[in-house]
């Protein structure tokens, strides 16, 4: 399992403390289930927790098997093999499709062996009322429980509460379809009831389920056989190793399947932790999406011209890689909102908060900001409202709160105040045809905004349109309260006024332009030891790596 | 002024003062007019502090955050007295003032019991959960006509009834399962609406009285998101067609009037007396969607043959709104075939993102067209329909926070003349309305419940190929 896949899924549901939510949740099939994993999920936000908390109750899960097939306490041989199926759920949830209430559908059902252990008298109705409540709770992994009492009542050759659940749980399925409480025939009694809505489920998700019953017989084998303990407890070990090899395997399928880097980018995103998402990106800059991520962190530090080529960059798409489907691309929003294009930023988080299963909470909290950057106060005390009632958002809910209905706190606040000025823009649609054509009209109704001004500019420098940036600079850094030129457009002017001065076609301009307008001298001295440096040969260029000239010309796009 | 209300629990609340003002209260009922047969309206008042509620010599005391309640047995009481004064008491500064009252005032005319609306998030394009669900009005029931949780999570939209009878419906699902589903008295059939011929597959419908036939539009359409507008979205159409469903013989079929190149014709509706075919129709624009916001749509009329599916050779202009700088949108006639009710925005066609969109009437007895005086607010009033006695209109506004939509009812007199529109009751109104993150969309009366069973609405997305329309 990895913890930042884990992390992820608290980003694709909300848990709330709320009554009708509570509700609701526990009225559909298999309801306890899913709420019991929303529960656990929204401590997942720290993927050390997700870690420990899935694995507290994956050794619960075992600790249940174990207890279900023990005899007595000093039954301690059997515990490697109770560990078995453990491990070939854990492995299963390495996959994102695969909900968190795979499990604790699990959990419910040995819960419910446990009791059904218990039972001593009328074991029939006590069999048939736990499968009941079993399925409406669980759901489909109620298949499981006759199956497991079977499998422990084997030995004692009694069949008839086994057959009653198996019956029940039949029944049940054929009432949950009918009466439309799940979909199809497989989400009524297979494990596709845990897996994405009408994805096809993969075989290996069977294995969890298996496993328990035959983990179950074989321990009732053992004790029917009566093993020297030594050697059921080496043979349950050895049963471990293929089954931590199947989930390695299985982990590393689908670290190829499934967007791993995304979940981690997602993390530092979503925890403001931009130091941690630079290192995160430093393994590849040179990919579009990572650089994306690494980029924004750099914007929102407020060190993106500064640092920008610090690291490998291949193109303006390292900016802003914008796709066609911009339902649940929560990175584009993310991305967007750091640029400044709020509006855009929304388009994309809103699409995504009704796209993932519940509420997408960073996409949640972009549209409150937004809405209280529009001055719709009503809507962004839905989306606030909402937030207070889960735990983890709860104090920055508060915090917003405090901007509701009040124009002057959102102008004076740094974050939102710049984002109501950026809305000033003049109206277009957001076509994403060109990202700099929307970034134009947001400069001109807010020339102020630092992050949006470095995107601009770096999105030209990134582009070598040299001609551009020229008259970028002259549009946004010439007024005299206009930030300083951050070097390296200082570095492309005195390199476009030596090209433009060369080449025909371009309207020359001498160092004159560029001094007036932010460059500083060493710059233009540096320069004449670079010119020096590309004559001289690779070895000698290697100390301008990091100035645009060497961007300029070593670096293809 | 000085008066001793006694209070349950054997409270007692010495008035001595009063407010010249009418208490703000979510919802607004304040002098709405309500059908004797609707739930309890119970509200909250907006206001901070105790606060106690006198109505009709009751007197009630509000529960967690000002919210009234209103027992089901007294308030049937009230709708048989034709009218309930209400008087609200707050605590302020120590002492107890009372408001301006207040009347509910009640209809004899009966609402159809039940309406039904899909339930959407007003987003863009993403969506999770969606589904076509149907509300008691005489009860806080709902229930899911279909949600897409069980075919697949895609889309579905634009149920229609046939003059509210519940037992023929029309809606369409999209993607994975898409297709159009007819309900004609119990029995369920899927069909697939493009044809070579059309540009798209069948989008808005409406029934023919007589149940044999639909009209659709045909449209392509596109959305875009503002950067910078009142309006955040803007949802227009490349190109649009009317064309006429035959439900037997499952063929279409369109008139030239209905269906060209340099026009959009969009929207279709039937007259009551089936002989009519009323439609909005724009001249296309050069370029879109440079040029959206020069589309407007007038609204016009041609006559139709329900014996043999023909239509009239002429078109009839019912109402120049581009002449006038404004576009119409989703016509719908009173059963009686009086009053059109439509949609009027400053141009396009998808008025439910548009600010401006307020409800008119066309007295079509002499085509005159007027504003619903009182029905409308600052923001969106847009789609609805006339219930089946064509006593009561459900629109959709978004008049209480800008995006989310809900239905609101207004009685309208024989002279077309409406009430103060009340907001669809819910228990605790103001709790669940905050926690509503969907949109009441396409709300539309039925004279009874909806019986079609999920499953078999499930069964026949899922498993049919359908039909296919023909052209004839």
């Amino acid at each position: 399992m990895n913890p930042f896949a884990l992390a992820y899924r608290e980003q694709q549901q909300l848990f709330l403390f709320d009554k009708t939510y509570i509700a609701g949740t526990l009225l559909k099939v298999g309801g306890l289930a899913t709420l019991l994993a929303r529960f656990f999920v929204q401590f997942f936000w720290n993927p050390a927790v997700a870690m420990t908390l899935t694995l507290l109750l994956l050794a619960l899960s075992a600790f249940m098997t174990w207890v279900y097939v023990k005899q007595s306490w000093k039954d301690w041989a059997l515990i490697p093999l109770c560990v078995f199926p453990s491990v070939i759920i854990g492995a299963s949830l390495s996959d994102n499709s695969l909900h968190f209430d795979y499990l604790t559908a699990i959990l419910l059902v040995q819960a419910c062996l446990l009791v059904y252990k218990a039972i001593k008298t009328r074991k029939v109705f006590g069999a048939l009322a736990l499968t009941v409540i079993l399925y409406f709770t669980a759901g489909s992994a109620a298949v499981i429980f006759p199956v497991c009492i079977f499998a422990r009542d084997l030995w004692k050759k009694e069949f008839s509460p086994s057959l009653a659940s198996l019956v029940a749980v039949a029944a049940c399925g054929v009432i949950a379809y009918l009466s439309s409480g799940v979909p199809t025939w497989s989400e009524a009694f297979t494990p596709a009831a845990y897996y994405d809505i009408d994805a096809e489920l993969p075989l290996v998700h069977w294995a969890g389920w298996i496993s328990i019953p035959v983990v179950i017989m074989a321990c009732r084998l053992v004790n029917a056989t009566h093993l020297v303990k030594w050697a059921t407890f080496a043979a349950g070990v050895l049963l471990l190793i293929p089954a931590f090899i199947h989930a390695g395997k299985y982990e590393k399928k689908i670290d190829k399947e499934q967007p791993r880097l995304a979940y981690i980018f997602e993390h530092y995103t979503c925890n403001e932790d931009w130091d941690g998402l630079i290192k995160a990106c430093r393994k590849a800059p040179w990919l579009p999406r990572t650089a994306n991520y690494l980029n924004m962190a750099l914007a929102w530090k407020g060190e993106l011209a500064e640092n920008l080529l610090k690291y490998d960059q291949r193109g303006a798409d390292g900016l802003v890689m914008t796709t066609s489907d911009r339902a649940v691309d929560v990175a584009q929003a993310h991305i967007m909102f750091a640029m400044g294009n709020v509006a855009a930023a929304q388009d994309v988080a809103f699409n995504t908060v009704s796209s993932l299963n519940g509420f997408c909470p960073a996409m949640l909290k972009i549209n409150a900001q937004v809405e209280l950057m529009r001055g719709c106060y009503e809507v962004a005390d839905k989306y606030i409202s909402l937030l207070e009632k889960a735990p983890h958002y709860r104090a920055w809910a508060k915090e917003q709160r405090g901007f509701l209905y009040n124009d002057q706190a959102v102008e004076s606040d740094p974050l939102l105040g710049n984002g109501r000025r950026n809305l000033q823009a003049e109206n277009h649609f957001i076509m994403y045809t060109n990202p700099m054509t929307e970034l134009f009209p947001i400069l001109d109704a807010n020339p102020t905004d630092k992050r949006t001004l470095e995107y601009g500019l770096c999105y030209l420098l990134l582009t070598k349109d040299l001609n551009s940036v020229k008259h970028f600079i002259e549009d946004y850094y010439s007024a005299p309260d206009s930030p300083e030129l951050p070097r390296i457009a200082q570095e492309a002017m005195v390199f476009y006024s030596e090209y433009s001065r060369n080449m025909e076609g371009v309207v020359p301009f001498g160092f004159d332009w560029c001094y007036e307008h932010g460059v500083q001298p060493d710059v233009v001295k540096r320069f004449e030891e670079y010119k020096k440096a590309a004559v001289a040969g690779a070895t000698a260029l290697r100390k301008f790596r990091g100035t645009y000239w060497y961007y300029l010309v070593h670096t293809e796009i | 002024m000085t008066a001793l209300l006694a209070i349950s629990c054997g409270g007692r609340v010495n008035v001595s003062g009063t407010v010249d003002s009418l208490p703000e209260i979510f919802p607004d009922y304040r002098d709405v007019t309500v059908p004797e047969n609707i739930a309890p309206l119970d509200f909250s008042y907006s206001g901070t502090g105790k606060c106690v509620l006198t109505a009709n010599g009751k007197t009630i005391r509000s529960r967690k955050g000002g919210l009234f309640v209103f027992k089901k047995s007294l308030w049937r009481k009230w709708m048989k007295e034709g009218s309930v004064q209400m008087t609200l008491i707050v605590k302020q500064n120590g002492s107890w003032v009372s408001y301006k009252p207040f009347n509910i005032n009640v209809s004899r005319d009966r609402i159809d019991p039940w309406f039904s609306y899909r339930l959407i998030p007003p987003g863009y394009q993403g969506w999770q959960e969606m589904g076509i669900y149907q509300r008691n009005l005489e009860n806080y029931t709902q229930e899911a006509i279909l949600s897409n949780d069980l075919t697949g999570g895609n889309c579905m939209n634009c149920h229609t009834f046939r003059a509210g009878d519940p037992s023929k419906m029309v809606f369409h699902a999209r993607a994975t399962f898409g297709g159009t589903v007819v309900v004609n008295n119990g029995e369920v059939e899927k069909l697939n609406t493009k044809t070579d011929s059309t540009i798209s597959a069948l989008v808005y419908p409406y029934w023919h009285p007589s149940g044999d036939y639909v009209a659709f539009s045909v449209n392509k359409t596109f959305q875009s998101f503002h950067n910078h507008d009142e309006n955040r979205i803007e949802v227009y159409d490349l190109a649009s067609d009317v064309v006429v469903y035959n439900v037997k013989t499952h063929q279409i079929a369109w008139s030239p009037l209905t269906k060209s190149e340099d026009y959009f014709e969009t929207f279709p509706t039937f007259s009551p007396d089936g002989k009519w075919l009323y439609f909005c129709s724009a001249k296309a624009v050069p370029e879109m969607p440079k040029d959206y916001k020069e589309v407007r749509y007038g609204l016009y009329r041609v006559a139709f043959n329900p014996e043999d599916m023909t239509f009239g050779d002429d078109l009839e202009l019912v109402y120049d709104a581009p002449a006038e700088g404004y576009s119409v949108s989703f016509p719908r006639i009173s059963p009686d075939g009086r009053f059109l009710c439509f949609t009027r925005h400053g141009y396009g066609n998808f008025s439910i993102w548009h600010k401006d969109s307020d409800l008119w009437l066309v007295d079509l007895t002499d085509l005159s067209v007027r504003p619903m005086a009182g029905v409308n607010s600052e923001d969106v009033d847009s789609f609805h329909t006339w219930s089946a006695d064509g006593k009561w209109l459900v629109f959709s506004s978004r008049r209480d926070d800008g995006l989310y939509t809900k239905p609101y009812f207004t009685h309208v007199d024989p002279d077309g003349n409406a009430t103060k529109p009340f907001l669809l009751p819910q228990k605790n109104p103001k709790e669940y309305y905050k926690k509503l993150m969907k949109s009441y969309n396409l709300p539309a009366f039925t004279t009874g419940k909806v019986t079609v069973g999920k499953r078999k609405l499930v069964n026949v997305l899922r498993n049919s190929s359908g039909t296919d329309v023909t052209v004839r």
